[in-house]
């Protein structure tokens, strides 16, 4: 499913597959679903950016919603994180914030 | 010039960008079609879930205007008069752990593009967003 998500808890690590794009439609439905992760003792969100071609700024909220939200400012990581995705982190100003590795 | 009607517009958010997406002017405009996707997106989502009260059949209306330049895209709807660019801007200083979570629709969009102006005009919002060609990123 290209534009879906899956998330998994492993330990105190929450990963978070996503799909091709992070819109308006399933930023709010990605948002409900870390929702059900407050206070579970995460201490790392992992996002799996390998597919992900395109950000809306409700995206960009469920970012922030993971750090505050969770609870225990847990750090936020994007594997594979690409240019323009990353372009928009820079002009938001969050990539100071973010983790990026390459896998 | 392209013009576009939408009614009603309630859930459509992504057949509205859909079309404005399919049209030759934005669609044969390269790179910029991106952006114009982002900045549609979170123009057209802020008419659809706010503009109008629940239970009322609003509409939006799209002109598209492209030129060797530039390319020109105004939203006009009937609905609740908004001024989205009267909204504070976020601080994008303030640590992510402290940071407000709205306000960046609008923020993406003002600094994306290189002209956005609003108006009130016969009683409907006008938002008109420019990019020029040349300009791309």
């Amino acid at each position: 499913m290209e534009n879906q998500f899956e998330v998994k808890q492993d330990g105190t690590i929450l990963n978070i597959v996503l799909g091709n794009e992070l819109t308006t439609v399933n930023a709010p439905l990605l948002m409900d679903e870390l929702n059900k992760y407050r206070d579970k003792g995460i201490e790392r969100v992992v996002f799996d950016a390998s597919k992900l071609t395109y950000i809306a700024s409700s995206g960009v909220r469920v970012i922030v919603f993971a750090k505050q939200k969770l609870g225990g400012d847990p750090d936020i990581v994007f594997v594979n994180c690409q240019k323009d995705i990353y372009e928009i982190f820079e002009l938001i100003g969050v990539q100071d914030y973010i983790e990026f590795v390459e896998k | 010039m392209r013009w576009l009607h939408f009614q009603p517009i309630a859930g459509r958010t992504p057949d509205i960008l859909d079309a404005i997406m399919g049209s030759p002017e934005v669609a044969e405009s390269g790179r910029v079609a991106k952006i114009i996707r982002l900045v549609c997106e979170e123009l057209v989502v802020n008419v659809v879930n706010y503009a109008y009260p629940d239970g009322v059949d609003g509409y939006l209306d799209v002109n598209i205007d492209r030129d060797d330049r530039a390319i020109t895209i105004q939203l006009r709807d009937g609905g609740v008069k908004f001024n989205p660019l009267e909204r504070d801007m976020p601080d994008t200083t303030t640590p992510l752990k402290d940071r407000p979570i709205g306000g960046l629709g609008i923020f993406i969009t003002i600094k994306k593009m290189d002209d956005v102006r609003y108006e009130y005009v016969n009683n409907e919002n006008v938002i008109t967003i420019k990019k020029n060609l040349s300009n791309e990123t």
